[in-house]
């Protein structure tokens, strides 16, 4: 049971996602860092290629397509979809309709 | 008063120890992946690792 006003859990690899509409992304040595205006959040993406990611979801019809496009390794991938999981809790990124 | 035993024994330590620590610093790449890749922090004192 979900308690009220707890992040979404449901993240689907399967899905389409985008940055979300109140987070921005400013690039850093490390990686990048996203801050979201609406919870106040700062995130540290702490590898290029999640960054990457990142910004391939909203011009890519799923999460498995991104992953694609940016080449990423499939040994990365499960550390890869869970930070991205991790993403979506903290609604870093948002489903896309 | 220097045993040569001994010497053999305290310089084959310390390569072993070295060569612990060169493995350390130099992690796989896959290994890096699996550590922690968001670090998250809220100003309302809230943070989190995943």
């Amino acid at each position: 049971m979900t308690a009220p006003g707890a992040a979404p859990t449901g993240f689907d690899p399967g899905g389409a996602y985008r940055l979300h509409r109140q987070a921005e992304l400013r690039d850093e040595p490390f990686g990048a860092l996203a801050y979201h205006f609406g919870t106040r959040r700062l995130s540290f993406l702490k590898a290029p290629i999640l960054v990457d990611v990142v910004r391939a979801l909203g011009d890519s019809v799923s999460v498995e397509e991104a992953l694609q496009r940016c080449a990423v390794p499939e040994a990365q991938r499960p550390a890869i979809l869970h930070a991205l999981a991790g993403l979506a809790a903290s609604q870093m990124i948002e489903p896309r309709a | 008063m220097s045993d040569p035993d001994l010497i053999e024994d305290t310089a084959a330590a310390i390569e072993e120890s070295d060569a612990t620590v060169e493995t350390e610093q130099t992690p796989e790449p896959d290994e890096l992946l699996t550590e922690s890749l968001v670090e998250e922090v809220s100003i309302d004192g809230m943070c989190g690792v995943y």
